[in-house]
């Protein structure tokens, strides 16, 4: 009983946006920022080798299949693996 | 003058009338209203071994609560710091770039650094005086945003996604602000799941305490069963009981000894007090009874003055007989309970021995003795002067009532570095071991001695008053030239301070 309320406690304290209302926003990324990415990816010395084209071209192709977020995480890994990290 | 009654409670309602050896409460048992019958929870909060448990179990709680302090500064505050760090560091870069190369150029680090963020974590805002975004993935400032304000924690909406964020705002000099912060949720989630098992682990940590408490109070009560159990029959009436010892060596077990050897001493005291009381009876049985006997014989001889007047005269003589008796059983208690010792005073104790040695040299005197004397100029102590006159008067008539008549009696003093012991030494039949170690007792006589006239009181008296002095009272053989009558030395020695 006695854990089962504390731990109600410390779940209650840890969630306070139980009635959520950012106060803070991100730009959604949308097939532009995509796009501003593939550009600074070829951009790169490292961007036209392997594996970073593929991550690259990938990333491109799953924002134009509308998976923006995923595309755009496939592209920025390219940029990371272009630039030796 | 009768002192004023003491303020006690009275209870508002009688009393019932308690037996006389009425068992006592149990030890669980605390107060309580009357006629309130304690339930299981009372008597487990009125144990004083739950009461022990549960101060251990609060002093392991805060233990823990410390430890857990340390454990969350070490890892989800460590983490905080890290995050706040990596932030500051990364703005101060900024502001740094700004400065070298304003605007574009601190657009471009940020658009760089977006572009590397694999994790999705990192936010930036590049905003200029009137507020608009120049640069960065944050929609603009906080809500709630104020100028003196540095650091930000707050809820965040990426892509939709609920989340946290902690953020810095640095000022740049031309008004526009740079915004630096990253998602925090997943630490978040990490403390969350820190906090989940600490508060786990503290159920879990009460739930022993109290189990652990109430283990206590049952062990703690089944180790003092025994004593209660004594404690209840010897309330009872019967001293006999002693508690039984397990053989470990343990507090429990040192009570228990403690006991036992408390109860003999009850024991010994009683059959002492029984004793005395036995002989007080039967020592004075005979002179009352002489004296009945008397005044009963000059009744019928009421008709013959002289007869009459003898007979009284014998009778009185008797009773003081006995008055002497109690007043020497009084002094004795008198000088054990300490109540003397209020009159100590330096006194010398050779003219103290010159008083009895003249007293007593006439008795020996007159049976034919002769009486040894030895003892320096002087013997200066502390103490009772009618006292120790009293001491050395009562070891010389002993010892000119049993040495025989043209036999010798000693008595010699001597000063040691730091002590005085003094010797008084005769021809009688002597004691045995055994009688010497009960010669001290009141009334105790030996069976060479029956035939003698006394009461048994004499080195009852000796003993009390050289205790009351410090001192130590001890037999040695006396200097008799037969077999049977050895003499017998009785030495004590008092301290000088």
């Amino acid at each position: 009983m006695l854990p089962r309320f504390l731990l109600a406690l410390s779940v209650l304290s840890f969630h306070p946006r139980l009635a959520f209302s950012a106060e803070l926003r991100t730009v959604p990324q949308d097939l532009r920022y995509c796009q501003e990415l593939a550009e600074r990816l070829a951009a790169q010395p490292g961007g036209s080798k392997e594996p970073a084209r593929s991550l690259g071209e990938e990333g491109l192709q799953l924002c134009n299949a509308g998976n923006v977020r995923t595309g755009v995480a496939r592209l920025r890994r390219a940029m990371r693996v272009a630039q030796g990290r | 003058m009768t002192p004023p009654p003491h303020p006690r409670p009275q209870p508002a309602t009688p009393r019932p009338a308690t037996p006389p050896l009425a068992v006592p409460p149990p030890l669980s048992s605390g107060p309580r209203r009357r006629g309130q019958h304690p339930g299981p929870l009372w008597r487990l909060l009125s144990s004083t071994g739950f009461r022990f448990a549960l101060l251990f179990a609060v002093l392991f709680l805060l233990a823990g609560l410390a430890f857990t302090g340390v454990l969350w500064w070490g890892t989800a505050g460590a983490l905080d710091r890290q995050v706040d760090a990596a932030i500051r560091a990364d703005a101060m870069a900024l502001a740094e770039r700004w400065r070298d190369a304003g605007d574009p150029a601190v657009a471009d680090a940020i658009n760089e650094r977006l572009a590397l963020d694999a994790e999705n974590q990192t936010l930036y805002l590049l905003a200029a005086p009137s507020g608009q975004r120049l640069a960065g993935n944050l929609e603009g400032l906080p809500q709630g945003f104020a100028p003196e304000v540095q650091w930000y924690g707050m809820s965040l909406e990426r892509d939709g996604i609920p989340g946290e964020a902690r953020l810095f705002v640095l000022p740049l000099p031309d008004g526009s602000r740079l915004a630096v912060g990253r998602d925090v949720e997943e630490k978040l989630r990490l403390r969350e799941l820190l906090t989940e098992g600490l508060a786990w682990s503290a159920g879990v940590a009460l739930l022993f305490a109290f189990a652990g408490a109430a283990l206590l109070r049952r062990a703690l009560e089944r180790r003092l069963a025994p004593v209660t159990a004594t404690a209840a029959l010897i309330a009872g009436g019967d001293l006999t009981p002693r508690v039984p010892l397990s053989g470990r060596d343990d507090e429990f077990e040192a009570l228990g000894r403690s006991m036992n050897a408390m109860l003999d001493r009850i024991a010994h005291l009683m059959e002492g007090v029984r004793g005395v009381s036995d002989a007080i009876a039967h020592d004075l049985r005979t002179p009352i009874a002489r004296a009945r006997n008397r005044l009963e014989e000059a009744l019928a001889e009421a008709n013959d003055p002289v007869a009459l007047q003898g007979a009284l005269e014998r009778g009185i003589a008797d009773l003081d007989n006995v008055t002497r008796v109690f007043q020497a059983v009084l002094r004795i208690a008198e000088v054990e309970a300490g109540a003397r010792r209020a009159a100590f005073a330096p006194v010398d104790l050779v003219p103290l021995l010159e008083d009895a040695a003249e007293l007593y040299g006439a008795t020996a005197e007159e049976r034919g003795q002769t009486l040894t004397t030895s003892w320096p100029d002087s013997l200066p102590l502390t103490g009772d002067r009618d006292l120790l006159l009293q001491a050395l008067a009562n070891l010389l008539d002993n010892a000119v009532k049993f040495t025989p008549e043209g036999g010798s009696i000693g008595l010699s003093a001597a000063l040691a570095e730091d002590a005085v012991t003094v010797r008084v030494s005769d021809q009688g039949p002597g004691l045995s071991t055994e009688d010497r170690a009960r010669v001290g007792e009141r009334f105790f006589r030996a069976d060479t001695a029956r035939a003698t006239p006394g009461s048994g009181l004499g080195l009852s008296l000796v003993r009390a008053v050289v205790q009351l002095h410090g001192g130590t009272l001890w037999f040695e053989e006396g200097h008799g030239q037969e077999a049977t009558r050895p003499g017998l030395a009785v030495c004590f020695r008092l301290p000088l301070a």
